[in-house]
């Protein structure tokens, strides 16, 4: 080439082992790019309540034993504080012991495979290792009592009608899941309108 | 829980230097245990201490103990200097740490004259026979968490919580109510309450010995002027009472 000329701006066709060259580089970028997307799109959709559905985080975790609710509430019509005793009395709504299913399931249910795996726990004395759906931060102390009494006294229903408010229809569910995010912004949200008290001590210490 | 306002009265003349307070405080509220190397490296954590001086020579040698918590000031210097707002004053006149909030810059620690703020150098940790006497209305703290005496917080709310249950009102001298040091005192040293109502030990010991004529009462380091909610009763000198009545 002569000092002056112009190199040819018509491009040459790129051969054969570039265009795999370029097509893979394209593919994996877009491929990148849509992974970005999706983690971005979990992190966000979990920072401002719960993560999307399409995470399967909808549905709730496995049991060691298949407990329907809606066996129990819709179909017995059982109250929710039959089995979560403590709920009107202290901090936690408790789980039933083993003992106390087996007041009914001594006698009733021969023909559930669920119901046997019950009975053996009663046989070997060991409690069942629920997984747990609603886990507040340790660092957050929320007292179902208090809850429970001012909701049922203020709109004059019984405390069992109280728990949809954060829990959802339980008694719909055939597995338990969590309905609301039960994000600090709920709580405040809900303490606000009911002029319930907001400093920082009420909950955590 | 409105118009209250928390304080506690420490009479040193009753004070032995025994120590209960610390054990009590310390398995209260989840404390990590202190060996000997934290303490030299002063990073021990102990929301409250029983500090001992000596006073006079060898054959009169008295010792003097001064118990020294979080005094929960009214103007609190540890307040000012937080960036992100972990450590304020609530309107039960309790100076309040927030551990979620709380992004450990330790300026609080710096500025308390009383040194009673407490930096979580580690993850506590404790022996395995420990984990279950741990207390569960007690926040566990991690590490890079600023923490301090909170006057037994969970205890005050649990009481309220249960006179709101039951329809009655918090008693003043409730044990449940008292933080684990007050319960704890064989002597009677500590007072707790509420200063606002007129009623309460509290109340009428500052009202007699901080404000009264020939009262006993003070402030930690007054002329630092952070005006504390716990007021210390001096230690009555019985050689000093002779001496003026000899005159």
């Amino acid at each position: 080439m002569l000092p002056g000329d112009f190199p040819s701006i018509i491009p040459t066709k790129p051969n054969r082992k570039d265009m795999v060259r370029l097509g893979v580089l394209g593919i994996t970028g877009l491929a990148g790019l849509a992974l970005v997307v999706i983690i971005l799109l979990f992190v966000i959709s979990a920072w401002l309540g719960r993560p999307l559905s399409m995470f399967g985080y909808d549905e709730g975790p496995d049991q060691p034993i298949v407990f329907p609710h809606t066996t129990h509430v819709q179909e017995l019509g059982l109250d929710c504080t039959f089995c979560h005793r403590n709920v009107t009395k202290g901090a936690s709504a408790t789980v039933p012991s083993v003992g106390l299913c087996m007041t009914c399931h001594t006698v009733v249910g021969d023909e559930s495979a669920e119901i046997e795996k019950l009975r053996d726990y009663h046989a070997q004395s060991e409690p069942i290792d629920w997984v747990r759906v609603h886990r507040l931060p340790d660092h957050v102390r929320f007292n179902h009592q208090a809850h429970i009494q001012y909701f049922s006294e203020k709109n004059n229903i019984l405390p069992s009608a109280v728990c949809a408010t954060c829990h959802g229809d339980v008694g719909n569910m055939k597995k338990v899941r969590q309905v609301e995010p039960l994000k600090m912004g709920n709580c405040v949200d809900c303490h606000r309108d009911n002029n319930a008290p907001t400093d920082c001590t009420t909950c955590h210490y | 829980m409105d118009g209250k306002k928390w304080g506690m009265v420490v009479d040193l003349d009753k004070c032995t230097g025994c120590q209960s307070c610390v054990v009590a405080c310390q398995s209260e509220n989840n404390i990590p245990i202190n060996d000997e190397p934290l303490f030299n490296q002063r990073r021990a954590i102990e929301w409250i201490r029983v500090e001992r001086y000596w006073e006079g020579e060898f054959p009169n040698i008295k010792a003097r103990f001064i118990p020294v918590f979080c005094q929960q000031c009214d103007d609190a210097p540890c307040e000012p200097v937080c960036p992100v707002y972990a450590t304020y004053h609530n309107s039960e006149g309790l100076n309040v740490q927030v551990y979620n909030r709380c992004v450990g810059t330790r300026f609080c620690a710096n500025n308390c004259p009383y040194q009673v703020r407490f930096f979580n150098f580690w993850e506590p940790e404790w022996p395995e026979s420990f984990h279950n006497q741990l207390n569960p209305d007690v926040t566990v703290r991690s590490r890079g968490i600023m923490e301090k005496c909170t006057f037994c917080v969970q205890r005050i709310r649990r009481t309220s919580r249960d006179a709101k249950k039951n329809g009655t009102s918090v008693e003043d001298g409730d044990r449940a109510l008292n933080p684990a040091c007050v319960n704890a005192c064989p002597t009677g040293t500590l007072v707790f309450g509420d200063l606002n109502d007129s009623e309460s030990n509290v109340a009428k010991l500052t009202e007699s010995e901080l404000h009264g004529d020939h009262g006993r009462g003070y402030h930690l380091m007054e002329d630092y002027g952070t005006n504390p909610s716990v007021i210390y009763l001096k230690k009555v000198d019985e050689d000093a009472e002779l001496e003026e009545a000899h005159h």
